[in-house]
């Protein structure tokens, strides 16, 4: 048995994987784009705020901004914003702190000459931008704290991750909605079967089918098909056997009772010869219904190609006995070399049935004959014999199941109506075809069966 | 008493005819549908088994055939068809009892004593004229209680007489319902049996019409 692949139970729901697919899929890629516009947000808001500190130091360098130094007057700048307590600045003149905002320490921001550094001043983070003044004795520093930034992002992502918290439930249902509505087709399909007969095998119609169902629809319809087709054969042949075996069985109680009844030697003993040739026609009957029900079933015989001429003279040779009783000769004409296609059990049968059919109705001291030619590429074997042959009538209902030509009752020997059968289902089942008409030169029946196309396939 | 067998399969027909012919009855045997419509139409058969699944002419089209053209022979039809529908369109096109095969020979004659039985308005499995009574399903002649010895041909004889008794029956008649066919009957056979018959029962009981036949008055 093939392992089935394991599964999560929950993954195993077309619909629970088709949401989880769409809603996953959204969520991921919001936070993708989460990821790179906080990652660019970052970075431009860097740039620019550093441009802003780069700028305000600018304007403290400007040598009007000091003009009105007093030597050892510090001057500190009013709060002008509340955001203004995270932003320092500091001028210092030979060591000495000239100028600074209001929150500003009364250490430098830096040991930096000139330019940015991110440090760290009494547990906080800050960015720091250094420079020179107008006067080489004069140092700026320019200080923002970096948890602004922070602030600012976060707002960024929260205005930006507000919608998909929204949105979710909102996604979800949509999507829990439209993989509803698209797998409710597959829904109406599996009600539709759940709600069959056992033995309703008719064909499943889904209306509209959506193209992605009608292979699924078709495939099941095919295998109805087979089914009903299959239990058909099955249902014909038991019915078939029951019935064609209640006469020969009628007539072998009969004949047990008969024999019982017997008062007389030569009657009981005539009695019991019939009971012993009724018990074989039940037997051969049995054996070609059960013949019948395997061709009927379709099975068929593997193999290479086979040599026409050999199977021909294995199928004489075991009907030989049996001719031979009859007072029959048999010809056979199998040199030519004909390949006929695997399936040497089949042909062998269909050749023995040919062969039991010609002997059994051709009447005592009949001549028959099997021949193989290659016609066109296309195998041929011919069985003729000199019997009665058959009438016009006869041939085109040779086949028909139980069917008996009254040439047959004629010559006293008992058929099924099977035989024929056989043969024809055969034929099918082998792709053969099957003639039967008079033989131009023995007179009796002739019957042709050729192959489609000799395969090319060398032969043993 | 001669009926009439229709049935293709060679084990069975023989099985039957020699079966019923122990059981005292004279068997015709007829192979094919065609042959058992023409050997119905003579007349000369208490009763006919009929198979259904007959070559050349199916039996259920003999069986219509043959009532249409006014044949009442009693008709007990024996065929593999067993299904409902199958029994029912045999009776209604005719048959007078269907069975399904196989079937216990007993019980098929028994089954072919009560169908001629009915047919000729007759109850009881006895038949009576006067003091002599037959019993049909023992094949046993009494003359006032005690069983008569009597041959095959002799019983046979009576019974057709007594059965048709009030009718006149011609020497051709009786020979007809007391032979099958193969069988070489001498001139004087029906004077013979019918002699030994008065000797064994009576004068009384078979008249003869000079000229015409013979005759069991009806009492």
């Amino acid at each position: 048995m093939p392992r089935e692949p394991r599964m999560r139970p929950h993954l195993r729901s077309l619909r629970n994987r088709l949401l989880l697919g769409v809603v996953g899929g959204v969520v991921l890629m919001w936070l993708v784009a989460a990821w790179f516009t906080w990652r660019d947000a970052e970075h431009e808001l860097g740039e620019l705020l550093d441009a802003h500190l780069a700028q305000a130091a600018a304007l403290l360098v400007a040598p009007a901004a000091h003009e009105h130094f007093h030597e050892e007057l510090f001057a500190r700048a009013p709060h002008l914003h509340r955001y203004a307590t995270r932003v320092v600045f500091q001028v210092w003149h030979e060591g000495q702190l000239m100028q600074g905002s209001g929150n500003a320490p009364s250490q430098p921001l830096t040991t930096l000459r000139s330019g940015f550094e991110t440090t760290e001043i009494a547990g906080q983070r800050w960015r720091v931008f250094a420079t020179v003044g107008d006067a080489p004795d004069i140092q700026i520093y320019v200080g923002e704290q970096l948890d602004v930034r922070d602030t600012i992002l976060r707002a960024v992502l929260r205005s930006l991750m507000w919608p998909l918290l929204l949105g979710l439930p909102l996604l979800a249902l949509a999507a829990w909605w439209a993989v509803r509505l698209g797998l409710a087709p597959l829904d109406r399909l599996s009600h539709k079967l759940a709600q069959r007969q056992p033995d309703a095998l008719e064909a499943v119609s889904l209306d509209p089918a959506p193209t992605e169902l009608q292979p699924l629809v078709a495939a099941l319809n095919t295998l109805f098909d087979r089914l009903a087709r299959l239990i058909e054969t099955e249902r014909r042949f038991t019915a078939d056997a029951a019935h064609e075996l209640r006469t020969p069985i009628a007539g072998i109680r009969a004949q047990a009772q008969v024999a019982r009844g017997a008062t007389g030697d030569a009657e009981r003993r005539h009695a019991l010869d019939q009971l012993l040739i009724g018990c074989d026609r039940a037997a051969r009957l049995i054996d070609q219904l059960l013949m019948l029900a395997r061709v009927d079933a379709g099975q068929r015989g593997e193999g290479g190609p086979q040599e026409l001429g050999a199977l021909v003279r294995l199928a004489v040779a075991e009907q030989l006995p049996g001719l031979q009783a009859r007072g029959q000769s048999i010809e056979v004409e199998a040199d030519a070399a004909c390949a006929v296609p695997g399936a040497p059990v089949w042909v062998g049968v269909l050749l023995r049935n040919l062969l039991d059919n010609a002997g059994r109705y051709a009447g005592p001291g009949a001549r028959l004959r099997v021949s193989v030619a290659q016609l066109d590429d296309q195998p041929q074997l011919t069985v003729e014999d000199s019997g009665p042959g058959l009438p016009q009538a006869d041939l085109q209902r040779l086949g028909e199941r139980f069917y008996r030509a009254e040439t047959g009752l004629a010559s006293g020997q008992p058929g099924s109506g099977l035989g024929w059968s056989i043969i024809r289902r055969m034929a099918e089942v082998l792709g053969l075809q099957v003639q039967a008409d008079r033989s131009p030169e023995l007179g009796g029946l002739r019957v042709q069966v050729r192959w489609p196309v000799s395969p090319r396939a060398p032969v043993r | 008493m001669r009926v009439l067998l229709a049935e293709d399969d060679p084990v069975l027909g023989d099985g039957l005819c020699a079966g019923l012919r122990q059981q005292g009855f004279q068997v015709d045997w007829v192979r094919d549908g065609v042959a058992a419509l023409r050997e119905l139409g003579s007349a000369v058969y208490a009763a006919a088994v009929l198979d259904l699944g007959l070559p050349r002419l199916d039996g259920l089209d003999v069986l219509r055939q043959a009532r249409q053209a006014g044949v009442r022979t009693p008709v007990l039809v024996l065929t593999a068809r067993d299904t409902v529908p199958q029994r029912i369109e045999g009776l209604d096109n005719g048959a007078d009892d269907y069975v399904v095969k196989p079937i216990d020979l007993d019980e098929l004659a028994a089954r072919l004593r009560a169908l001629v039985r009915r047919a000729s308005g007759q109850a009881q499995p006895l038949l009576q004229v006067a003091d002599v009574q037959l019993d049909l399903a023992g094949r046993q002649a009494l003359l006032a209680g005690a069983p008569v010895v009597l041959s095959t041909r002799e019983f046979d004889l009576l019974e057709v007489l007594m059965r048709n008794a009030g009718r006149v029956l011609t020497r051709e008649q009786l020979e007809q319902q007391l032979y099958r066919w193969g069988h070489e009957v001498d001139s004087n056979a029906v004077e013979v049996h019918v002699h030994h018959l008065r000797r064994k029962l009576g004068a009384g009981l078979i008249q003869t019409v000079r000229g015409v036949g013979y005759l069991v008055p009806k009492v």
